[in-house]
């Protein structure tokens, strides 16, 4: 009664199966060799590629998996706000260099989420991609991504960028140290304003903040997310004399999973009194206040009376744009807060008055490449990079699409940019402003061979958001942190941000004693 | 006792009329409440506001009534660029009018075929297959998205970056190889008609493949309508495994909705685009909407199938 | 046509009474071969020989291809993204490192850019089980083919001539239209719908949790039996203590939810039926539309305008600032972490009453008209109220017509993923966990897969879930009229 049934099912899975062969990528030499030769790739090349196709056909799992065939097109995945100002710059590439041998197709994608994409399928995503620095160990420990070896390449990475960006782009492999990520676009936090209701004096200061907040009945200051890159604002904040802070993330650390703990710290008097000072100045009605749910451009909004400012980046320059209106537009530093009395109460090594500037990660965007892109690819692929990330390039992108370039150097630049009317004030500012901050930040942890445990939270900045709204706090099944107000428990906030940094967990106890001093 | 028995009636006809009168207002407040929310995004859509220096307002905002009315939130939907895409509003609405249209046919094919096999037929693993069926439809349906994708992906039909556009069709395929599973509403509509046409026009020699076409087909008018119905609306409203199935990168070929939520919910989400969000819901609720209002009647006869028999 | 007397309860899945038909055939194996003709003799061996014999020959072409087809896949093993299928996969199931099976990769070539990038293990167990459901399918064909041939053997022995391929066709649109109707169904369902889930459940007994892999930086996974079930328990692993503490208040809000959401709606659209169908009541019409609106109009849409509206900067906030009763916004739907779980909870049930509401008020309507009004008159003459019209007859009677539906409506409540992720996306959050006040099982079960990648944590969650709503549904709706006649309208 089924026979017929099962024929059919049968027939249809060994078809379809058959079909998947068919389908597969790395069969299809005809349909290849017909694009690779409309592509003006020269005869020998195609077929070299198509016989490393048929011989890595026959590889078996056991054996290494063999990386996609060549379709004779490069695809890069770059920031959506910029796909179009890329794929011109690839045209206007291809167009000087005709031999190039390939297609580029460029493709927008989320920043946010495009590590994730690429892990959940790295076969499916483009072979350069581009992402912010801290997600290379991720990506570079999951084989998603290929080393990048190309000498002249390695040398004007060496040569164009600072060394805070040069300790966080290599990654290990096979016990070998490689550059995986070459910079293109640095990020920092700072100041979004509105100028009608916040003076330029005012914005310096978060106290000055709090004054035009309470005179226009709003919320002084808000922040684009609640993730570790937007708290970094207060706990990297530094004193502004010497620039000083006694937060140490991951020098000295060298593996997260072994647990080796290396000499960070954030517990230091500095930092709890700045906690404690967030904690005050958020219960103000007219102080810090999270994003809301509408969106922080909501927030923005003059009529709905949200908040005066945002501490952003770059990539929010058009939503702030937006939200404010042009001429209301106002960029400058992070501002400085001096610390209170009461914030400073039983510390010995910080006094009231002290004055601290809001802190940032200085972060790097990369270009990478694909570990599962075609080998013969591989070259290519590196040439592209080292024009896509070259000076000039990176010029034109903060010309065009306000990418803020990453090299050394790059504030003379922007700087003749403003001198030659080429931008407007407000692009001005933003890069200058991000620039100075680079100078108050460090790119965030990023430690060999394993991810960023900072960003991809583990609930570090879940413990920081309840420290600031000073409500509880659980972990592992006890209630670790009851309450999040007292000096004891706010030590004991930050042991836990620090031990989850560097073990990826939450401790099972906390010691008898917590150190004081940094 | 004939002014009683007047008064008792006037008195009834009074009580009557203050009943109407109440179920009047709550009628009609409870119609305002249904109402407010669908009409705060029409309203929305047609936010015009700007501010002093003339840059467009296009967050949330606290008052109900526009100060300006215009088409600009229109006029940018069908202009713009989205992710990269030029002109990508008009290409996720017509991708999702092909999806929609084929994943109408394969699924209402399905649903019948299964619907009518469950009634009017006897055999022997009839019972089994509807208590499989059932046990089916418990598990949270996304748990087996990640397999889906790589089973459409080992085929081609996904994540192929030779030809984005085969997504389509894998898509097409993931919504309505499961569309025959939810037969029960059919079933419940078959059930209804008599045993007794069917007997008859077997002992009159007919195979039941012409039983199937001449007399339950016929018949059926208004299962079929339901059914097109249901799984035409579907691809506009599924906003989780269209993005999985047709890929992150590839805007261009999304459905209306998977855009439309990215505009709003992105990790960068960008809110200045609520009121080009409300836009773009009022163009896909406008064709959904008049459809439903035309095939009412047999919309509230499926219901009302689904209803007796679950 | 397989065993004529039934080897499985009627209840049990399909995949047993499979395996139980196969140690049927086992069985019968001997008598068969003794018994049947050179062609049956044949067709153990080489499919669809039996009906060539018998001059069968398209039949009997059809079962050979197949044969050939499914041993040449098992043999040669293609390799679709660097994953085989056939015996490499059975073999490959085991995520053996040691043996060699599954590998890290990482081996590059700075020279030629060659990388290898390893085994991809989630692939190698799909493959598996589609390589273990080949050998399933190449076992029925053996039996079917065989069969065939004993039918054909039959058929001679008693004069007959068997069946020729176009009378087998014939018969499928008529004695066997049911196979016909069904067979895409059941692809289907076994391609998109039955090997998922087998997949997903198998998730569960293993280490594929991205958060893990990328602390210890590889890319492979392996089987570690009962570990993510013990952890539930223990609190162990990186989400272990999360399922630990919050496994059953979730459980707890999911039932609450389903319970309320069900009812609410249930009731209130019998108490909107009743409104509209009034006697002398004009507009009906009009008043249907309106409520009909919120159907029409596509969920995703409409939920995200009433959380828009409901939201800190909405209209409703707003409205209740002007009017003085509050100074600062209210978190209703609970986005905000501290914002009150009790409101967020409060709202949803009210939201999913707006949209559930005209649904059940249009379904109930057709069935309120057709209660017989005698029943309405004869309580009329003994002086009932209205109140005590509606709980002794209207009720009662549309509850009994229903049952089934209120039944598939809770179980749909509790899986109803679409109105909390997009009202309250879960929250309020709480500090720490993944799962917030308004979550249910099924949306922290995205959170932990989708958001968080833990896809073994995800699927002990879903196997609760399921255990859960099949016990529910298996229990009620066994028990329910519905079912238990549901034959008799045949």
């Amino acid at each position: 009664m089924k026979r017929l049934l099962a024929i059919l099912l049968a027939s249809v899975m060994v078809m379809s199966l058959l079909a998947g062969c068919g389908g597969n990528p790395s069969s299809g030499g005809q349909t290849e060799a017909a694009k690779t030769e409309e592509n003006k790739t020269e005869p020998g090349q195609t077929e070299a590629a198509n016989t490393e196709a048929a011989a890595q056909e026959s590889t078996e799992a056991a054996k290494p998996a063999p990386s996609a065939d060549d379709d004779g097109l490069i695809r890069v995945w770059v920031g959506e706000e910029s796909t179009e100002f890329y794929q011109k710059a690839c045209d206007t590439y291809l167009a000087d260099h005709p031999d190039f041998g390939y297609q580029i197709e460029v493709k927008g994608m989320d920043t946010g989420s495009v590590a994730q994409t690429i892990t959940n399928d790295p076969t499916a995503a483009a072979d350069i991609y581009t992402v912010a620095h801290d997600n290379i160990g991720k990506l570079a420990a999951t084989n998603c991504a290929k080393p990048i070896t190309d000498e002249a390449l390695v040398a004007q990475v060496t040569a164009d960028n600072p060394e805070s960006f040069q300790n966080v782009i290599n990654s290990t492999l096979k016990d070998k140290v490689y550059l995986y990520g070459v910079p293109y676009i640095s990020q920092a936090l700072f100041l979004y304003y509105n100028k009608s209701l916040v003076t330029e004096e005012q914005a310096k200061t978060f106290e000055g903040l709090q004054e035009a907040a309470k005179a226009a009945g709003t919320k002084a200051i808000t922040v684009t997310g609640d993730d570790g890159f937007n708290m970094s604002f207060a706990l990297l904040a530094r004193k502004v004399s010497d620039k000083s802070t006694t937060v140490k993330i991951y020098e000295g650390a060298e593996s997260v999973s072994g647990g080796s703990k290396g000499v960070s710290n954030c517990q230091g008097d500095d930092t709890v009194a700045i906690v404690r000072w967030l904690q005050e100045y958020a219960a103000d009605p007219n102080g810090f206040k999270w994003a809301s749910s509408d969106g922080w451009e909501a927030d923005l909004n003059k009529e709905n009376k949200g908040a005066l400012a945002v501490i952003g980046g770059a990539w929010h320059y058009n939503s702030a744009k937006a939200a404010l209106g042009e001429t209301n537009l106002g960029i400058t530093l992070i501002p400085t807060f001096k610390l209170t009395e009461s914030s400073v109460e039983g510390l010995s090594s910080v006094k009231a008055g002290d004055e601290y500037r809001g802190g940032t990660f200085a972060d790097c965007k990369c270009f990478m490449i694909n570990a599962t892109s075609a080998a013969s690819k591989y070259k290519k692929e590196q040439e592209l990079i080292m024009y896509l990330s070259s000076k000039e390039v990176q010029n034109q992108s903060y010309l065009e699409v306000m990418n803020v370039p990453a090299y050394v150097g790059a504030a003379d630049y922007i700087k003749s940019c403003y001198d030659e009317g080429k931008v407007s004030e407000s692009e001005y500012m933003l890069a200058a402003s991000q620039v100075s901050m680079a100078e108050w930040g460090i790119p965030q942890p990023f430690i060999t061979g394993t991810l960023n445990t900072y960003y991809y939270s583990k609930n570090a900045p879940a413990v920081f958001r309840a420290m600031i709204d000073k409500t509880a706090y659980p972990t592992t099944g006890d209630k670790i942190l009851e309450e999040t107000e007292s000096l004891e428990s706010i030590r004991k906030g930050l042991y836990l941000i620090e031990y989850l940094w560097m073990h990826g967990q939450a401790p099972s106890e906390f010691p008898g004693t917590l150190p004081s001093e940094a | 006792m004939s002014t009683t028995k007047k008064k008792k009636v006037r008195s009834q006809s009074r009580a009557r009329k203050v009943s109407l009168g109440a179920t009047y207002t709550v009628l009609i407040v409870l119609g305002i409440i249904w109402l407010v929310p669908l009409i705060w995004i029409v309203l929305s859509a047609f936010r015009c506001e700007y501010h002093e220096d003339g840059t467009f307002i296009g967050t949330v905002s606290s008052n109900f009534f526009p100060r300006q009315i215009g088409f600009k939130n229109f006029k940018d939907l069908f202009t713009e660029s989205y992710y990269g895409v030029p002109y990508a509003f008009p290409k996720w609405m017509l991708n999702t009018l092909i999806i929609a249209v084929i994943d109408c046919v394969i699924s209402t094919f399905l649903v019948l075929s299964v619907a009518y096999c469950m009634s009017k037929l006897k055999f022997k693993l009839r019972k089994t297959f509807m208590n499989v069926t059932m046990i089916l439809g418990l598990f949270p349906g996304f748990m087996s998205m990640i397999a889906i994708y790589f089973l459409l992906k080992s085929i081609g039909l996904t994540g192929n970056p030779q030809h984005p556009e085969y997504s389509v069709i894998g898509l097409v395929l993931a919504y309505s190889a499961g569309a025959g599973l939810g037969f029960q509403i059919a079933k419940g509509f078959f059930d209804v008609i008599p045993n007794a046409l069917v007997e008859s026009a077997k002992l009159d020699g007919c195979t039941n493949f012409k039983i199937f076409r001449r007399i339950i087909l016929p018949l059926a008018k208004p299962i079929i309508i339901y059914q097109a119905l249901m799984s035409f609306t579907g691809p506009w409203m599924d906003f989780i495994f269209a993005k999985v199935i047709i890929g992150a990168d590839n805007a261009r070929y999304w459905t209306v909705s998977v855009g439309l939520y990215s505009m709003l919910f992105g990790t960068h989400p960008d809110t200045n685009l609520f009121t080009q969000f409300a836009a773009g819901c009022v163009i896909v609720a406008i064709p959904i909407v008049t459809l439903f209002m035309f095939l009412q009647q047999y919309y509230v006869e499926g219901v009302t199938a689904g209803a007796v028999k679950g | 046509m397989a065993s004529k007397k039934k080897a499985a309860p009627k209840d049990k899945a399909n995949r047993v009474s499979v395996f139980e038909r196969i140690g049927k055939a086992f069985s019968d194996f001997g008598k068969r071969f003794v018994d049947g003709s050179l062609g049956t003799k044949l067709s153990h061996f080489i499919f669809g020989a039996g009906n060539i014999y018998h001059k069968q020959y398209i039949k009997g072409l059809l079962f050979f291809l197949l044969q050939a087809g499914i041993l040449v896949l098992m043999i040669a093993c293609p390799t679709i993204n660097g994953t085989p299928y056939g015996w490499k996969a059975l073999r490959n199931l085991s995520l053996s490192q040691e043996k060699g099976y599954v590998s890290e990769g990482g081996d590059f070539d700075p020279e030629t850019g060659d990388f290898t990038v390893g085994s991809d293990c989630k692939l190698i167990i799909l493959f598996g089980f589609v390589t273990i459901a080949m050998i399933i399918i190449y076992f029925l064909i053996w039996n079917m083919n065989i069969k065939s041939s004993v039918k054909a053997d039959n058929d001679k022995k008693i004069g007959k001539k068997p069946a020729t391929f176009r009378e087998d066709l014939a018969e499928l649109l008529d004695g066997k239209f049911h196979v016909l109707m069904l067979t895409p169904t059941c692809i289907a369902a076994a391609v998109f719908t039955i090997l998922p889930t087998v997949f997903m459940i198998a998730l569960a007994f293993t280490s594929y949790n991205s958060q893990d892999m990328n602390d210890l930086g590889t890319n492979l996974f392996r089987w570690n039996g009962l570990q993510n079930f013990r952890a539930v328990f223990t609190g162990e692993g990186s989400l272990g203590f999360e399922i630990k503490n919050r496994f059953l208040p979730v459980l707890g809000w999911t039932f609450i939810w389903a319970i309320l959401a069900t009812f609410t709606c249930y009731f209130g659209g019998i108490i909107l039926a009743l409104l509209i169908n009034k006697k002398g009541l004009r507009g009906k019409k009009i008043f249907r539309t309106v409520f009909i609106f919120t159907i029409a109009v596509p969920q995703f849409i409409s939920l995200l305008a009433v959380r828009n509206l409901l939201g800190e900067y909405g209209p409703f906030n707003q409205m209740l600032k002007n009017m003085g009763v509050i100074t600062e916004s209210v978190g209703f739907l609970g986005l905000r972490p501290g914002d009150s779980e009790i409101l967020a909870k409060v709202m949803v049930i009210i939201v999913n009453m707006w949209v559930g509401i005209p649904y059940t008020m249009l379904m109930t309507s057709g069935i309120l008209m057709n209660i017989p009004t005698d029943l309405y008159e004869a309580a009329r003459v003994d002086g009932a109220s209205t109140v005590k019209m509606f709980f002794k007859i209207t009720l009662p009677y549309v509850i009994f017509i229903t049952t089934p539906y209120l039944i598939s409506s809770f179980v749909g409540n509790i899986n109803s993923f679409n109105t909390i992720f997009l009202l309250t996306g879960g929250g309020p959050t709480y500090t720490g966990y993944q799962a917030g006040g308004t979550d249910l099982l099924v949306t922290w079960l995205y959170k932990v897969t989708i958001d968080q990648g833990s896809y073994n944590t995800g699927a002990v969650i879903g196997i609760f879930t399921f255990i859960i709503t099949a016990t529910i549904t298996l229990v009620t709706y066994r028990r329910s009229k519905a079912y238990n006649e549901e034959d008799t309208f045949q």
